[in-house]
């Protein structure tokens, strides 16, 4: 088992190296701001004074590292300083949407991840057969549609044409458990559409990847029955590549979720997101980044430990 | 019940008896499907949603005759080597070919195609449509059809400009990587995981909140965010080809680098290029499309399809397909483009996929 | 040897086609197969003859991509193209069992073995696990497998390949098959590890009367195997007849031709003498490590003018690796290359273009080794091209010139892609482009062994030629021991990086022996059919297991 831990050791060790040169990335492509952040968000218009004045009080005349390390040590503590537009403390702001977003995500991904890897089991199987060639077309047109496009639909004849669900997913704090999931189906729907078509699509090309080997060729030789194949020979090599496809999409859902929020008017940190860019509130932008790109880097590094824990070689040193 | 509705499922069900008649399995499947869906959906959604169904089909059959045809012209207008390729071709690959071609030519012609400019306004605010304009008017009153013409030839080519920008960087550091080796190729793998690490969209808005929202940083911000992908893959590619003998060949007769990444590495490496060209394209067109959906990628007035979504979004609310079409005109292209680098993957790794 | 005359397994005009290219073609081509209870029947033939195709059609199964189209298939009384799918898995594994070539690639790398083993037997209720467990370890023993109460609770990628092959032969045997198919598997083991596996299957079939398909490329592997031997060819068969006669008397001229390849042998010439002979190539004490883990221990020979050094071993030796030392692909970590006296740079980079030339390189697989998007006449013209500036016609004519050299006709093949040319063509063009660059020395990397026998006859014959034409020195990779004995001047034989006994060659293949080359030329097999028990016999039985399988 030393083997084991100490690759799993070694790739959270890079893990974290990779998340903090990514901080480092998001802090200091603010530097790169023609002038600096004062300058920009009070307008070629400004006087010097109250320029020099709002650099006094966001610490501008600080040497970059040093603010560096206090944005680090702040972010660390979940303090990610006051935006520059309404002084709300950023922790503030994002805590709810960021709680938000998560749900949005987990609803999301409690229906496309058993579903799909079910259904490309399923596709695996049957492949080359017609059922598999429509489901090919159709998983392709559902990546090839922006999550937008997707929305718009179902707002279209979900909600406007039929009354279905709420075209606006408006959140309330008195709301029951029901409703909330009532309120947010359009939103999580889209998700899962485009998500699910991308993990059925790489559910089958592992799965079928995996039956060409051949130890399952042994096996059906020595007269194992179909199903037994796929459960007890196909199903202990596949987590690894299974496990893949779901990190990696759920990384993907990530970006997908900012744009579902948007044309759903979703409370969520996506929408924050996208907002803070268009008024350039940069403490936000960067605290927002950061937590994407962490989540982002979080998910593969729970894939490459899971494919890790998983090989059979590895569990099992010489 | 009416005529129509007892006229859909019998052509139903004869098809299918005819089907199985012949013996043809799979089309028996298919029209068996199509029948059981057309109870279910008849039940719930009524007379409407067959007469959806039938539309659909019907679309589905022009599409697949189109195709059909189409690719029998590309045969009969190409070279030897390429028909017999093209023979190969599905429909839905062919399809795909079609929608590229028409794209091409919109975008090419839009201002002889566009009955009008694509910022001139001709009449009120979300006028309906009629004979000079076919889809209807814009939240300012201009031409809806005129403005996703000219958006084939703006939010196209600034797709493919970045595609190609990301595509040079990226495939040249990539080829350079594998044949150099070493520490260089170590530096950059690692330089690509960092800038992969953070979701491409969420790195762009960074980009664009420090940059600003003009063309020429969009189109580098996403050369910049797409071109370790390209370059992940071309060090693959060209990783495979540079462990065969035939490059250690060349090396030890003493090549130089730029030789064996010209004459040896690349013509072994272009079909899954080229086949990754496309699906870049696709990923940097909807990147693109989602930016101006979210109002920060291309500025009014410049007609884009994604700022055109965004733009007239509050029709959706009035049960209106308007602004749906810009957004249905981006997946038809990503569809598009997508079926031909299906095809061409499927080609290249033979039939290793059985 | 078989005691019972009934009839096992009947085939008669079997076809099997094979999907490329978007349609259906014919790779077996009406082939009849008799086999009685008890009988072992080798199937011979080179690549694509359809041996394995066959004997998969045996078990009423084919591969995706192929199918059977016509014959029939009857396995006691049992017609196997008619039976259902689940009525035919009934029989896998219980009455006819199979053994693949990669034993390492066959057992799931999620199971212990012994569980994949118990696998058939509990499934057909034929035993309980312990009974099961307790039965493969006898098994075990009986494949003199080491440990046997212990080997098979570990994992697949835990055990050497020798032992996995045998431990799927036991797993054959789990049911007590009345029939098994043999797919090549010995090919991918050493020859000193082949030996232990080619007599533990002996032994077992023997013992439980089991008939077996045997299938190889090998004639001498066969000729130890079976009763009787079928040759095929291309799908089709060929001639069919008892072991003894086919060895002694084969009808058919491409059976002759078979028989007669490891005929091709030139005189030994010996070391230039006199004072002022030097040799052309000079290793002298060289080391190497791939990272922490040498590979090369104080290896060094002399290779002179116009002569072959064969470097001899089996996978893992280090011969590859010294060629790559030579080649300056890998500078080794002490030690000196010289070149007619001068030190070569280490790396190959150092090395002037002159260096360069001077040593050449012809490699295993021409699959490889030739750029499949560049055409001949510029894979051959660019040596050329490159190191004596030759352009247009003057090129043009040296192409031609060489091509004539490696007996292809110029016109033909000038312009052609390597892709359009078949295995021995590609070795030849392989060859001309190492001679393109007028080289003192080539290094000769196994070949042949990639090639049928009949095409690397050819290929031997045209080295040969080649070296006397131009005074070449040949640096001659191979563990065929065949091939050494056929065109070496002097052998040097390599066993874990070092060198373990160097010498010309009737001296090498003359008694007394270093112990590992003896156990290296004692392990190859021999045309004749008592050659494994009488080998046996002289080793004595507790030697197998132990021999090289560490």
């Amino acid at each position: 088992m030393g083997d084991i831990l100490q690759l799993v050791l070694r790739r959270l060790g890079l893990g974290l190296i990779t998340l903090f040169v990514v901080s480092i990335l998001i802090f200091f492509a603010v530097e790169l701001l023609p002038g600096d952040i004062a300058q920009a968000v009070l307008g070629q218009g400004a006087t010097a004074e109250t320029v020099a004045a709002l650099r006094e009080k966001l610490g501008l005349n600080d040497p970059a590292f040093i603010r560096y390390f206090h944005w680090l040590g702040g972010a660390l503590t979940g303090d990610f300083g006051v935006s520059l537009v309404s002084g709300e403390r950023v922790s503030d702001a994002i805590s709810t949407r960021f709680r938000n977003t998560l749900f949005l995500a987990t609803y999301a991904a409690v229906i496309a991840v058993p579903l799909s890897i079910f259904l490309g089991i399923i596709v695996a199987l049957l492949r080359n057969t017609l059922f598999d060639r429509v489901a090919n077309v159709l998983t392709l047109t559902s990546i090839s549609s922006p999550e937008f496009f997707l929305g718009y639909i179902l707002i279209l004849y979900l909600a406007v044409k039929t009354n279905y669900f709420p075209a606006i997913a408006s959140l309330s704090a008195d709301m029951s458990f029901g409703d909330l999931l009532h309120r947010t189906f359009l939103p999580a729907l889209t998700l899962v559409l485009v998500v699910t078509a991308h993990m059925m699509r790489m559910t089958r090309a592992a799965i079928i990847n995996l039956l060409a080997s051949p130890y399952i060729e042994m096996a059906r030789l020595k007269g194992v029955p179909p199903w037994k194949v796929i459960v007890r020979h196909a199903l202990p090599n596949a987590w690894a590549p299974i496990i893949n496809v779901v990190a990696l999409n759920l990384a993907y859902l990530i970006t997908g979720v900012v744009l579902v929020e948007v044309v759903f008017v979703y409370p969520g940190i996506g929408q924050l997101l996208v907002d803070a860019v268009a008024k350039r509130d940069f403490p936000i932008v960067q605290a927002c980044c950061l937590i994407f790109a962490a989540t982002f880097i979080l998910l593969n590094l729970a894939a490459d430990v899971g494919s890790i824990l998983t090989n059979p070689r590895l569990r099992h040193p010489k | 019940m009416s005529n129509f509705v007892i006229v859909y499922y019998a052509l139903l069900i004869a098809a299918s008896c005819l089907a199985a008649y012949f013996k043809k399995r799979e089309i028996f499947i298919l029209v068996f499907t199509l029948t059981l869906v057309s109870f279910f959906m008849g039940i719930i959604g009524g007379q409407s949603a067959l007469r959806f169904i039938t539309t659909a089909a019907g679309l589905l059959a022009v599409a697949a005759g189109m195709s059909y045809a189409f690719r029998e012209f590309l045969i009969l207008i190409t070279p030897e080597g390429v028909a017999k390729e093209l023979r190969t071709a599905p429909l839905t690959a062919a399809f795909g070919m079609f929608v590229i071609c028409t794209y091409a030519i919109a975008g090419i012609f839009a201002p002889i195609i566009a009955p009008f400019g694509e910022a001139q306004v001709i009449s009120s605010a979300f006028a309906p449509a009629d004979e000079t304009m076919l889809l209807g008017a814009d939240q300012l009153g201009r031409d809806m059809f005129s403005r996703i013409i000219y958006g084939a030839r703006n939010t196209v080519g600034l797709a493919l400009l970045a595609t190609m920008l990301a595509f040079i960087m990226g495939a040249l550091a990539g080829l350079l990587a594998a044949t150099k080796g070493g520490w260089f190729d170590q530096f950059l793998g690692r330089f690509a995981d960092v800038i992969m690490s953070i979701p491409s969209l969420i790195f762009a808005l960074l980009m664009l909140s420090i940059f600003g929202t003009n063309l020429i940083v969009i189109v580098i911000v996403i050369a910049v965010i797409y071109s370790p992908r390209v370059f992940r893959l071309t060090r693959a590619v060209a990783g495979n080809v540079v462990v065969m003998d035939y490059i250690e060949a060349a090396k030890l007769r003493g090549e130089g680098t730029w030789y064996l990444i010209r004459k040896e590495i690349l013509p072994n490496s272009t079909a899954p290029l080229i086949a990754e060209f496309g699906l870049e394209f696709c990923f940097v067109f909807l990147l693109i499309a989602g930016l101006s959906f979210l109002g920060l990628g291309v500025q009014p007035p410049t007609a884009d399809w994604g700022s055109m979504v965004r733009e007239n979004a509050t029709l959706i609310s009035f049960g209106e397909l308007t602004p749906l079409i810009p957004a249905a005109a981006i997946a038809l292209l990503t569809v598009a483009v997508n079926f031909v680098v299906d095809w061409m993957l499927f080609r290249s790794s033979g039939l290793k996929e059985m | 040897m078989a005691p019972k005359k009934d009839v096992l397994l009947q085939v008669r005009d079997l076809r099997i086609e094979g999907y490329s290219d978007e349609q259906w073609i014919e790779i077996v081509h009406g082939v009849d197969l008799t086999l009685h209870r008890g009988e072992v029947l080798g199937l011979i033939g080179e690549s694509g003859a359809g041996k394995s195709t066959i004997g998969l059609a045996a078990m009423g199964f084919a591969r995706d991509g192929c199918r059977i189209s016509g014959g029939s298939i009857e396995f006691d009384g049992l017609e196997l193209t008619t039976t259902s799918e689940s009525d035919l898995r009934a029989l896998r594994g219980s009455r006819i069992a199979y053994v693949a070539q990669s034993a390492a690639a066959s057992f799931n790398p999620a199971h212990r073995i012994i569980d994949q083993h118990t696998e058939a037997p509990i499934q057909y209720r034929i035993q309980k696990r312990v009974e099961a467990q307790e039965d493969a370890m006898q098994l075990y023993e009986r494949l003199r497998l080491p440990n046997p109460g212990e080997i098979g609770f570990r994992y697949p990628h835990q055990v050497s390949g020798g032992q996995l092959q045998r431990a799927m032969t036991a797993m054959a045997m789990a049911c007590r098959p009345d029939l098994i198919i043999f797919d090549e598997p010995t090919t991918a083991l050493d020859v000193t590890t082949q030996i232990e596996v080619l007599a533990a299957i002996r032994d077992i079939v023997d013992q439980f009367n089991t008939a077996a398909i045997y299938i190889t490329h090998d004639l001498a592997v066969v000729a130890q195997m079976a009763d009787t031997i079928k040759v095929l060819l291309k799908g089709e068969e060929i001639e069919e007849a008892p072991t003894e006669q086919m060895l002694d008397e084969p009808k058919e001229d491409y059976t002759k031709s078979l028989w007669a390849v490891r005929s091709f042998k030139r005189p030994q010439k010996a070391r230039p003498a006199g004072p002022d002979a030097q040799p052309i190539v000079s290793v002298k004490g060289i080391e190497a490590s791939y990272g922490k883990t040498k590979v090369l221990d104080d290896v060094s020979f002399d290779v002179y003018p116009g002569m072959t050094v064969a470097v001899v071993g089996e996978s893992g030796s280090g011969k590859s690796t010294t060629a790559r030392c030579i080649t300056g692909l890998l500078p080794p970590t002490s030690g000196e290359i010289l070149f007619k006296g001068e030190p070569l740079p280490p790396r190959y980079q150092d090395r002037s273009k002159d260096q360069l030339r001077q040593v050449q390189m012809i490699y295993q697989m021409a699959d490889t080794a030739l750029n499949p998007k560049i055409r001949i006449c510029d894979i051959i013209g660019r040596p050329a091209q490159f190191y004596s500036g030759l352009r247009g016609t003057a090129l043009k004519s040296r192409v031609d010139e060489l091509l004539d050299l490696i007996e292809l006709e110029p016109s033909k093949y000038y312009s052609r892609y390597p892709t359009e040319l078949s295995g021995g063509q590609k070795q030849r063009i392989g060859i001309a482009r190492a001679l393109a660059a007028d080289p003192s020395f080539i290094i000769c990397d196994e070949v042949t062994s990639a090639l049928d026998q009949l095409v690397a006859e050819g290929i031997l014959k045209l080295l040969d030629r080649l070296q006397k034409e131009f005074n070449l020195a040949y640096m001659f990779i191979t563990h065929d021991l065949a091939t050494v004995r056929s065109i070496a001047d002097e052998v040097v034989v390599m066993q874990k990086g070092k060198v373990v006994e160097q010498g010309p060659k009737d001296e090498m293949f003359t008694p007394p022996h270093h112990p590992y080359t003896d156990l290296l030329l004692s392990s190859v097999p021999e045309m004749d059919p008592n050659w494994l028990t009488s080998l046996l016999e002289e080793r004595g039985t507790d030697q197998i297991g132990e021999a090289a399988d560490v």
